[in-house]
Formats: structure tokens, C-alpha cells, sequence
């Protein structure tokens, strides 16, 4: 025996931890993952976070320098805007709402689209090829087209511009689902439930939802890095969340005033969403890279 | 993978004419790669990129046989006729480029001069004016118009009446309303304008007016082409003239790209001999920081409205240049006080102790205006050095609150305006700084803003509770501030942006224009000031300091202020 | 293969009609005024009023509008801009062949760059090049286009200016507006000054094109390299490099044309966000195409044409889409309708 066992039994991980096995070997994937739990936790308690009230203007200490700067002072770390309100918290409070709105979209895309995409595939016949491919044509119009009809329908503001993007990334989950459903359905531990007598709700729940659950994950990690570029950029475009609410590309829309004198103004905003996003595609490359190779060792 | 030997990687960039450092760039790139043969490829698709950015290095553009100029500015024109608009983005396009006046201002002492009118005569009883007119003035000469005649009389009847009469055929056209006439009352000040003969004009009017030949000298008294009206009327397609233009001016219209750009073409035969640019492009960039950029790299020669924060970058670079003159403006904050509770004057009283205005002018002026007690600033005759004003007391202001009953977290909005003014170079902040001091009364303000045509046409519909705004001199008269800012007849017009009728203080006005004397008229003007400070329809802000940035190279450029950019006698030298 | 056409064309007409259906109704959803977000014009009398109404059938019943509308659209009647009171017509034709030109440049550069750098790290993985492609691909779609656009800006234009910022042309070169292809116009104006002016456009589209197609390349690296790693590990590899094929024979026979067809309707997909990330560098670099034109439609509530220009791309985009699925389909030999590269 290689290794003293003191209990005997064989340890079998399951597919599920087999994932995270895999998922952890990759160092880079770990930090991408502490990354994001570092922007939940920033989302969740900003409030306890943040330095300084992000609207508190100052005007004492307008365009101060970030702090390792030769003009800067470190309690203001990222320096202050042109109304002298500090960057650093403001900078926190608006990942807050790019993260948290992003997590909310995707989330009620997924229950929306996978609930759709569901029923269409245990539908059969014509009218489910026809509605899929419907959703097919209707995923490639262009997000930001979506929103501009929206936005000029509904108004400017952060709640339209989630429902905007919610409506372009629900189609592909509707199509991933259907298509995940059909290719099930015809498999043989389907084919043995229905043997058994189960009705098709049944088979769904009990073995396909489970066989699904990978698929979508992966699914949500690229709606989500998706969502948030398509928040950031409506925000920068001024067509998503307005004064007060603050939000990552709505700081960078406003500091292009600002560009020559406080350059540390348009890198740091973007800095953060970029982190953000890099943050999730890495963990999204990490977890299929993982689902690819869990049963490899 | 070897790169050939046969493939001769010099060739190409003999073919460009590339600048020292990219020439060095691309040297020290040959070196490296053709030292080290491992990643050959990499270092061809290196040298091949920095070949196509070298590209840059040559600016043709200086090279080419255009001279022109290419100015930055910040929104589009409504109209191509200042008569229909006071916006300065409206002026800016069309007043001194495309037309002239009947008098014009000289822009360093403000004097009144001859334009389209070589000399004038006044009556003894200052009702009758006389202006002989200047002969062989040639309109523009455009693919839309060409003209049989020289300027005459007719065009003057035709451009004064125009505004004028109701019921003139072009009265209505394009929508029947000349703020800066109305506003002044002109309307109802001018009696009749009558042809005499060919060269000769006399106008009438009612009562005396001291500042009337300064207000034929203002962007908005230009003179457009009768015949040019007739034919279209005969087209049937009269609003072309506010569109299409056709004028007098140093410059005649060529093409208009909505959001882009308008360009202008030299007009040869203008009358005064001018040294300047064959072509003009006006460059349309809402963006301030955008419009800084251009001049940066040269793409544009000169900006509308150096934000704030940025003249400290272009007194910093040795390519740019700031001029600077004490402006003829002033910044407020005019409540509208048709709307309850804004028409208490205790209200107004209040939330004027409530803000603090030294931090405005610190913090959104960043020194670079003077303070504002009063309408009229220190460079016009008027002022009034020891005018009183309203200080910064936050306790009075929440107890005159109190008193009018205005409960806790009474909300009012605020409109800022989305461009630049020197008179506010950034109506956002101060939006946003008001709001912070209002919050400490237990006052909320609401932050609105528009695409500057809809804020403007808002604004004139009277929807708003208050306003960040403020006003440019046309001229160098005082009656140019008080009157279209706070007179009952700039109501319907739109420049009274107070929305404030008060017969007394209408009197007063009225009464300053019949007296020439100016130590009297300040007296008017005096007990006016007084009359503001007791009712405080608007909270006067700063006068601002003029600026223009021009890149080195721009010869002949000069701050007008009394209102439009004149490029007249501007030209690039290379 | 009939079958798959007529199949497809279904496709298309559905679509196309469900969009149109679409468009026809935005004018009843905008704020404001019905008739000034049908045809653009503010009617100020009562009598304008009622011939606009007449012009655009508001009295009749539904279908009749509709019939209408479509009717119109064909004719190239598509109203005027609310804010500008020019044709819509005239506007789009002029503005979107400027985004296409965008558009075609970026995928140019990330088709050329992309798939072959894709290829290379995919067939020799898991060495340090193959390692450093992947890193970045994966930081070039995390950026955010915008951020990226900025960022070019001040290193390129300001710091070292060497490019221009805005525009696709110096306005001093008056081009004539023929095709609306900026390469296609200056070659058809006969300018003396046609090569400065060609230079000059060159130097205007790097950068936009750069910012846009960094994050597109990043994504056909990824798609092509995992692509390619999956045919690599089919039977028929195996056995063809157990029979004695090199590297290159086996690539050139067999894995370049089997790899290619399962990403090609992903890189369709992927030419929706090749819009969406145009559409924002625009405004950026005030790039005179259709999504600039749509976002300045937006601030000032020009409605009737935000609708023109969402019917014209959505239906652009949609075809364009159709059309590659289908040659996709067409030319696929597997037959298998639910196998989706797995990515």
C-alpha cells in the first residue's frame, strides 16, 4: 500500500467533485475564482467597505492624485474625482451595481430560458423546430440594438437596461436547453424512465435537470461576462444607469471630461470591469477545462 | 521558418515618407529580427504593423493645396439665421460667417460702426433714423441661388419687416418666433421702416430708444437677400431660407451634415478685403474633452468652450494657445416663478442663503470668473460695484422654509445644461454641488438634462422648476441684460427663463431707455438692482472669464464679446 | 439538399416577417405623438394633420396599415429623421455602408489573424506559444471595447499622436458620397488629391478597426484552437498519422476543413456582437456609421429613426446569419442537427 488508509473504504469522488478536483489544479482558474468571490463580497457589503460615502463632494480635495502618486495622499487610495468625492468608493459602489445587476440577469435569464427551452424540447414536432429556430434568428440581432429599442420605448435607466439584456441573452439558453433536451430524451437512461412509467415532467426533473446542470453553468459564465461588458457599455453610453445611481461605465462616461488632468479617472474604472470580466472568463475557461477532463486522472 | 532571401524588406519603407522616431522605431525592429532568426514570423508581422502605423507619420493633409480652416464646435445649428434663435451655437454658425449688418461692433472698444450702412443720422427727437447704404455689396453666389442685383434697399425692408410685421409672407416661416426682437420689444418700438430710394433707408419708432442702434449693431439684425425670398416664395419652398442660406457675409454656405459637420466656402466678392481662409469646416463634437483631443492632435485648429479643467493643459503645451478676455456674461440660477411655491420671493430667498456660492465659483470655475452680485458685469458701464447680495446661511434659509411651509424633503428639479458656456462651463457639477447643500436644508433636488435643442425648447415651454443657465451681451448696452432676462415681453420669447413679470421693475426698464444720459440711467439701473435683491426671481453666479484655444499656427483670431466667432480674417499658417 | 434550401428560405421569410411585425408596432409603443414617430413631421395645423393621416391609412383598420407601411418601406418612402427632417432613406444609405466597411475590416483582421494563429496553437499545444496565444485570447475578449477604444486613444492619438481620433476622413477631402464605402468613393472621385486623401482614410480606420477586432480575434484564436484540439483526437487523425502522413498533409487533407465547420455558425453568431462592439466604438471615435447615427437618435428622440435604422440592421444581420447557417448545413457532412461544437 502506497499510503496508510485508516479507513478502508475506497473513496470515489463523485462527477460533481471530480469537478472541482479538476478545477483546482489549475492555479490560474483559483485566482480567478478568489477574484469573483471577492467582487461578491464586495457587492453584498459595500456599505462596510467603502472609505467614504461615494456622493460626498469636497471640494477641498477636488482631482486628487491615487495615493501612489507623488501628490496623492493614501486616504484617498485611487484620489478624487472633480468633485472631490473619493474614486476608491465610488469605484466599489458602482462594481456593486455592475456585478449585482449582472448576476441578476443572468440569473433570470437562466430560470426564464432554461424553463422555456425545456418545455419547447419536450414538446415535439413542427411548431418546436419552427420556435427554435425563431430564437436562433432572434439571438444574432445585435444586444445593443435590443437596448436602444427598449431604452427609446421605456426611458434611460439601469431596471430597462437589465430588462433589455435579459431579453438578448435569453434566446441562447432557450436553444442550448432544447437542444440539450431532444439529444436526451433519446438516450437510454431516459428511454429506461420511461420504461419505468414516469411521466416526461418526471424524467425532466429527476434525470435530465441533473445531467443539465454542467452545461448551464458554463452557459452562465459566458452570459455573465457578457452581461456585464453589455451593462458597462450602456452605462458608458449614458443610456443605463443615470445620476445618482453610479455605476462602472457611467464613472468612465464621465470621466472622459476629465481625461487630461486625471488620466487615473478612465484607466481604474475600466480596470475594475476588465478584472471582472477576465475574472469570470477565466473561471469559465477553468470549470469546462475541468468538465473536459475531470474523469482523466 | 526562414524569411527568404530574396524578399527584400527594405523596399517598402523607402516608398513611405516616414517621420525620425518611427524611422528609428522601424530600424531598431530590422536589427533585431534579422540578428536573431528564431520567430522571423513574429517579426514580420511586427515590422509589417509598425510600417502601416508609420503611415500616420505623414500628414498630407498639410501638404495639400487646400487652405482651410477647421473649427471645433459643440452642437448643431437649428437654424442658419440667427433672427430665429439667441442659442450661440446658431450664432456662432451664421452671423459673422454668412452675414453682415446694417451696423456692426468694433470688437476691441465696442464702438458702433458702419456695416452695410456707410453713415446714419438720428433725428433731434430720436425717432427717426436715416441710413445711406453701401453700394455693390454682392450676395453669396451659390448652386441653389444666383443673384441679378447688389444689396439694396428692398433687403433691408425685407429682413427688418420679416420679424417685424405679422403679416409679412415670411413672417411665419419656420415657426414665426425671433426671441431677441421680442424679447426687446422691437416689435412694438419700431413704427414703420421705409424705402426712401435705392440706397437710402428711415426707420420710425415710437418712442426714443438710447439703445436702439446698438441693437441693429447684434448678431441677430442681419440682413438677408429679398430677391433671394422671392424666388423661393415663388418655389414655393420659403423655409428653405433659414436652411439654405443666402447672405452679405465673408463666407457663403456649402454643405450641412447634421451631427458631422458644415462646411463654408470663401465668398469672392465680399465687399471688405480680407485676408483669410479659402475654406471653413465646422467640426460638430458635442463632447468637450473630444473637441480638447482634436486640438491636441491638430485635427481641429481651433475649440468652442475649453471646458474649465482643460485650460490648464493648453496654457501648459507650448502648440496651443489661450486668449482670454473679461467676458460680457453672467451664470444663474433662475427659478421659474410661475410655479408654486417658487412664487413666494421667500423661497427663492431661501434656497438662494441655503447654497454657498464661493464653492461654486471655486469648484465648477476653478477661479477663472469673478464673483456676480448683480446682472451686469465690471467690463459694461453699468456695474454696480457695491450691490447688495444674498450671503451663505443655511439656518435663515431652513427657517424662511419654515415660515413659507415648505415641509422636509420638498423636492424641486433643477435643469443643467449638457454643453459648455463661459458663462457655465459645467452645469452638471454645479447641479450636483447645489444639490449637496440643498440636501442640508432638507431640500431635494432632482438633476435634469436634454439634447440642447429639446432643453432649449423645454425651457421656452416653461416645464422646469429651475434652471442653470445664463446670458452672453450682444452688445455692450446694459439694457442687453436687463431686458431679455427678466422683462414681462422676453416671456413668450423665451430668454426670460425666470418666467418673472413685475410691472415695476418693466417701468424702470423702459424708463432707462428714454434717458441718454449715462450716470442717470445707472440710477434706473440701480434701483432695479435693488428690486432684484428684494425678489430674487434668479441667483446671479459669476461673469465669466472669455476663452478661446487656438492651435499656434492660426493667425488673425480674436475673442468677439459681444456673442459670435468671426473667422473672417482668420487664416493657418503652415 | 432542396429540401435544406426551401427549409431555410422558410426561415428567412419567417423571420423577415416577424421583424417587419415588429417594426410596424414600435411606432404605437414610443412616447409621444403617434404620427410625428410614423412619418417624422410634426403636424402644426389641423389640416397638415389630417393629410398626414390620410398618407399613412391611420383610419383604416390594422392590415390596411400595415400593407401600408410595407408598401412603403419597398418604395424607399421610409419618412424623414425627426430631429433633422431629412430622409431616413438617404441618412441610412449613407451611414451604414460605414459601419459595414468597419464591420468587414474587423472581420478581415480577425479571420486572418485569427483563425491561422488559432490553427498554429491548437496543432502544436500545450508548449509556452500555444500557452501565451491562450492567455491572449482570453484577455482579449475580457476587455471591455469601449475601455479598449479609450485606451488606444490616449497612447496613440494623444501621447504619441500619431493617429487621428475621429472621423474616417480629414473634412477637407470632399468625397463624393457614391457607394458609401470610403475606399470605393475616393478611387471613383477622381480627386488629384485622391492619394492623400486614401492615405488619410487609412490613417482614420486603424485605430476604430484595431479596438474592434482585438476582442473579435481573441475569440476565433479560442474557438479555432479548441476547434482544431478536438479533431486532432478523432479516429481518422490517429490512423491517418499511424499510416505516416506528416503534420502538414494530415492538416492540409483532412483537419482544416473539419475544424472549420463546426465553428463556422459560432463565428456567425459572433458577427452580432462584431455589430454591437462597432456600434459603441463608434460613438467613441465619432466613426460616421449607423450605430453613432442610432445613439444620437436616441438622445434626441428622433423615433422614426431609431425604427428605419433597427429594421435595416436586424434584417442586415439576420440574413447575413441565415445565409452562412445554411452554407454551414449545406456543406456539412455529418448531418447531425444537434452537434454544436462543444466550446
Amino acid at each position: 500500500m502506497p499510503r496508510f488508509d485508516l479507513y478502508q473504504e475506497e473513496y470515489h469522488p463523485s462527477p460533481l467533485q471530480n469537478v472541482w478536483i479538476e478545477f483546482k489544479r489549475s492555479h490560474l482558474a483559483v485566482v480567478g475564482l478568489i477574484f469573483i468571490v471577492i467582487f461578491l463580497l464586495i457587492t453584498i457589503f459595500v456599505p462596510i467597505l467603502a472609505p467614504y460615502n461615494p456622493d460626498l463632494q469636497n471640494t477641498n480635495t477636488l482631482l486628487l492624485p491615487p495615493a501612489w502618486e507623488a501628490n496623492g495622499t493614501i486616504s484617498h487610495l485611487f484620489g478624487t474625482d472633480a468633485l472631490g468625492r473619493d474614486v476608491f468608493s465610488r469605484l466599489l459602489y458602482g462594481a456593486r451595481v455592475t456585478f449585482g445587476s449582472s448576476l441578476t440577469i443572468v440569473f433570470v435569464a437562466v430560470l426564464m430560458g432554461v424553463g422555456v427551452g425545456a418545455i419547447a424540447g419536450l414538446l415535439s414536432g413542427v411548431r418546436s423546430s419552427i420556435v427554435n429556430h425563431l430564437f436562433d434568428s432572434i439571438m444574432s440581432i445585435p444586444t445593443l440594438l435590443i437596448a436602444i429599442v427598449v431604452v427609446a420605448i421605456m426611458g434611460t435607466g439601469l431596471y430597462n437596461t437589465m430588462f433589455a439584456i435579459t431579453l438578448a441573452l435569453i434566446p441562447q439558453f432557450i436553444h442550448q436547453t432544447r437542444s440539450f433536451v431532444k439529444a436526451e430524451l433519446s438516450k437510454n437512461y431516459v428511454l429506461l424512465d420511461k420504461l419505468d412509467g414516469a411521466s416526461s415532467v418526471r424524467i425532466f426533473f429527476t434525470s435530465i435537470i441533473p445531467s443539465m446542470f454542467e452545461l448551464i453553468v458554463v452557459q452562465a459564465t459566458i452570459a455573465l461576462s457578457i452581461a456585464i461588458l453589455d451593462i458597462s457599455a450602456l452605462g458608458f453610453l449614458s443610456l443605463g444607469a443615470q445620476n445618482p445611481r453610479i455605476e462602472l461605465g457611467q464613472i468612465l462616461s464621465q470621466s472622459l471630461e476629465t481625461a487630461y488632468v486625471a488620466p487615473w479617472l478612465i484607466a481604474l474604472p475600466g480596470l475594475f470591469i476588465f478584472m471582472m470580466v477576465l475574472a469570470v472568463n477565466i473561471v469559465g475557461e477553468g470549470l469546462r477545462s475541468a468538465l473536459r477532463n475531470r474523469f482523466n486522472h | 521558418m526562414k524569411i527568404p532571401s530574396h524578399f527584400n524588406v527594405q523596399a517598402p519603407f523607402f516608398l513611405l515618407q516616414v517621420n525620425h522616431s518611427a524611422m528609428k522605431f522601424i530600424g531598431l525592429l530590422k536589427h533585431a529580427c534579422f540578428a536573431t532568426q528564431t520567430n522571423s514570423k513574429l517579426c514580420v508581422l511586427l515590422l509589417s504593423i509598425t510600417a502601416l502605423l508609420s503611415l500616420s507619420a505623414c500628414s498630407d493633409v498639410e501638404q495639400s493645396s487646400k487652405r482651410a480652416i477647421t473649427y471645433c464646435s459643440e452642437s448643431n445649428p437649428a437654424f442658419f439665421n440667427p433672427q430665429l434663435d439667441t442659442s450661440s451655437t446658431t450664432a456662432d454658425a451664421s452671423a459673422h460667417q454668412l452675414y453682415d449688418r446694417l451696423l456692426e461692433f468694433n470688437p476691441i472698444n465696442g464702438r458702433i460702426e458702419p456695416g452695410l450702412a456707410s453713415s446714419w443720422l438720428v433725428s433731434d427727437d430720436g425717432l427717426t433714423y436715416t441710413f445711406q447704404l453701401r453700394r455693390k455689396v454682392a450676395f453669396h453666389h451659390t448652386k441653389y441661388f444666383k443673384p441679378t442685383r447688389t444689396f439694396n434697399a428692398d433687403d433691408v425692408v425685407f429682413s427688418i419687416n420679416r420679424w417685424r410685421v405679422a403679416s409679412h409672407p415670411y413672417h411665419k416661416v419656420n415657426g414665426g418666433s425671433y426671441p431677441y426682437f421680442e424679447s426687446l420689444g422691437l416689435q412694438q418700438t419700431i413704427k414703420d421702416v421705409k424705402r426712401i430710394n435705392g440706397y437710402r433707408i428711415e426707420i420710425t419708432l415710437y418712442k426714443s430708444d438710447s439703445s436702439f442702434l446698438a441693437n441693429l449693431a447684434t448678431d441677430f439684425a442681419v440682413i438677408l437677400s429679398g430677391e433671394y425670398a422671392a424666388q423661393l416664395l415663388n418655389e414655393g419652398k420659403p423655409s428653405r431660407i433659414d436652411f439654405f442660406p443666402i447672405g452679405t457675409g465673408p463666407f457663403k454656405f456649402s454643405h450641412f451634415k447634421q451631427n458631422h459637420y458644415i462646411r463654408y466656402i470663401r465668398h469672392a466678392d465680399y465687399f471688405l478685403p480680407t485676408e483669410g481662409t479659402q475654406h471653413l469646416i465646422f467640426d460638430i463634437t458635442p463632447k468637450s474633452s473630444l473637441r480638447m483631443a482634436k486640438l491636441i492632435t491638430g485635427e481641429c485648429d481651433a475649440v468652442a468652450f475649453p471646458s474649465q479643467s482643460d485650460l490648464g493643459v493648453i496654457t501648459e503645451r507650448d502648440d496651443l494657445t489661450l486668449l482670454e478676455k473679461p467676458g460680457l456674461n453672467i451664470g444663474f440660477w433662475a427659478f421659474n416663478t410661475s410655479k408654486a411655491p417658487l412664487d413666494d420671493p421667500n423661497v427663492r430667498r431661501a434656497l438662494v442663503l441655503a447654497v454657498d456660492k464661493t464653492t461654486l465659483l471655486d469648484a465648477v470655475y476653478l477661479g477663472q470668473a469673478t464673483r456676480a452680485k448683480g446682472l451686469v458685469p465690471s467690463a459694461s458701464w453699468a456695474y454696480q460695484g457695491d450691490a447688495k447680495e444674498l450671503g451663505y446661511n443655511p439656518v435663515k434659509a431652513r427657517e424662511l422654509l419654515d415660515e413659507a411651509g415648505i415641509p422636509y424633503n420638498f423636492s424641486l428639479d433643477v435643469w443643467a445644461m449638457p454643453v459648455q458656456r463661459a458663462y457655465n462651463p459645467n452645469a452638471m457639477k454645479m447641479a450636483q454641488l447645489i444639490k449637496s447643500y440643498l440636501n442640508e436644508v432638507g431640500v431635494t433636488l432632482n438633476i435634469v438634462s436634454y439634447d440642447w435643442n429639446i432643453f432649449r425648447e423645454n425651457l421656452r415651454l416653461g416645464i422646469h422648476d429651475s434652471v442653470l443657465i445664463g446670458w452672453n451681451a450682444d452688445n455692450g448696452d446694459p439694457d442687453n441684460f436687463y431686458r431679455p432676462l427678466l422683462t414681462c415681453d422676453a416671456i413668450p420669447s423665451g430668454t426670460n427663463r425666470a418666467m418673472w413679470c413685475n410691472k415695476q421693475y418693466d417701468s424702470l426698464i423702459q424708463s432707462a431707455l428714454l434717458i441718454d444720459d449715462f450716470e442717470q440711467r445707472k440710477q434706473i439701473y440701480k434701483k432695479a438692482n435693488a428690486l432684484l435683491f428684494e425678489q430674487m426671481p434668479l441667483m446671479p453666479i459669476a461673469h465669466a472669464y472669455q476663452y478661446q484655444a487656438i492651435r499656434n499656427n492660426v493667425k488673425g483670431m480674436e475673442i468677439n464679446p459681444f456673442g459670435g466667432i468671426r473667422f473672417d480674417n482668420v487664416e493657418r499658417v503652415p | 439538399m432542396i429540401k435544406l434550401f426551401i427549409r431555410y428560405i422558410n426561415l428567412m421569410v419567417l423571420t423577415i416577417f416577424a421583424l417587419l411585425v415588429l417594426s410596424f408596432i414600435l411606432p404605437f409603443l414610443f412616447p409621444g405623438d403617434l404620427l410625428t414617430n410614423i412619418s417624422g413631421i410634426t403636424p402644426e395645423t389641423a389640416e397638415q394633420r389630417k393629410v398626414l393621416e390620410q398618407a399613412f391609412m391611420l383610419n383604416e383598420n390594422i392590415f390596411a396599415q400595415f400593407q401600408m407601411y410595407i408598401e412603403n418601406l419597398l418604395s424607399g418612402n421610409w419618412g424623414v429623421s425627426s430631429s433633422s427632417q431629412i430622409s431616413l432613406f438617404e441618412e441610412i444609405s449613407s451611414a451604414f455602408p460605414a459601419t459595414l466597411e468597419l464591420v468587414f475590416y474587423a472581420l478581415l483582421v480577425a479571420t486572418f489573424v485569427g483563425i491561422p494563429v488559432g490553427f498554429l496553437a491548437g496543432l502544436r499545444h500545450h508548449n509556452l506559444a500555444d500557452f501565451s496565444v491562450v492567455t491572449f485570447s482570453i484577455v482579449g475578449y475580457s476587455f471591455p471595447v469601449f475601455w479598449l477604444a479609450l485606451v488606444f486613444i490616449t497612447l496613440f492619438c494623444l501621447q504619441l499622436e500619431w493617429l487621428p481620433i475621429s472621423g474616417r476622413i480629414d473634412l477637407l477631402f470632399e468625397i463624393e458620397h457614391v457607394t458609401g464605402f470610403i475606399f470605393i468613393d475616393i478611387f471613383l472621385s477622381g480627386l488629384e488629391e485622391s492619394k492623400a486623401a486614401f492615405k488619410d482614410a487609412v490613417r482614420h480606420a486603424i485605430l476604430p478597426t484595431l479596438s474592434i477586432s482585438i476582442v473579435t480575434t481573441a475569440l476565433f484564436v479560442r474557438f479555432t484552437r479548441r476547434s482544431i484540439m478536438d479533431v486532432m483526437e478523432k479516429g481518422y487523425i490517429v490512423a491517418a498519422k499511424s499510416r505516416g502522413f506528416t503534420q502538414w498533409q494530415i492538416f492540409r487533407k483532412h483537419s482544416f476543413k473539419n475544424a472549420l465547420v463546426p465553428i463556422l455558425p459560432i463565428l456567425a453568431l459572433q458577427i452580432s456582437t462584431l455589430f454591437t462592439n462597432a456600434m459603441i466604438v463608434e460613438t467613441i471615435f465619432s466613426w460616421p456609421g449607423i450605430g453613432n447615427w442610432l445613439i444620437q437618435a436616441i438622445y434626441q428622440q428622433d423615433y422614426p429613426a431609431i425604427r428605419a435604422g433597427m429594421l435595416v440592421v436586424a434584417l442586415f444581420v439576420l440574413t447575413l446569419t441565415i445565409t452562412i447557417e445554411f452554407i454551414t448545413r449545406a456543406i456539412d457532412t455529418t448531418k447531425d442537427e444537434t452537434a454544436r461544437a462543444a466550446v
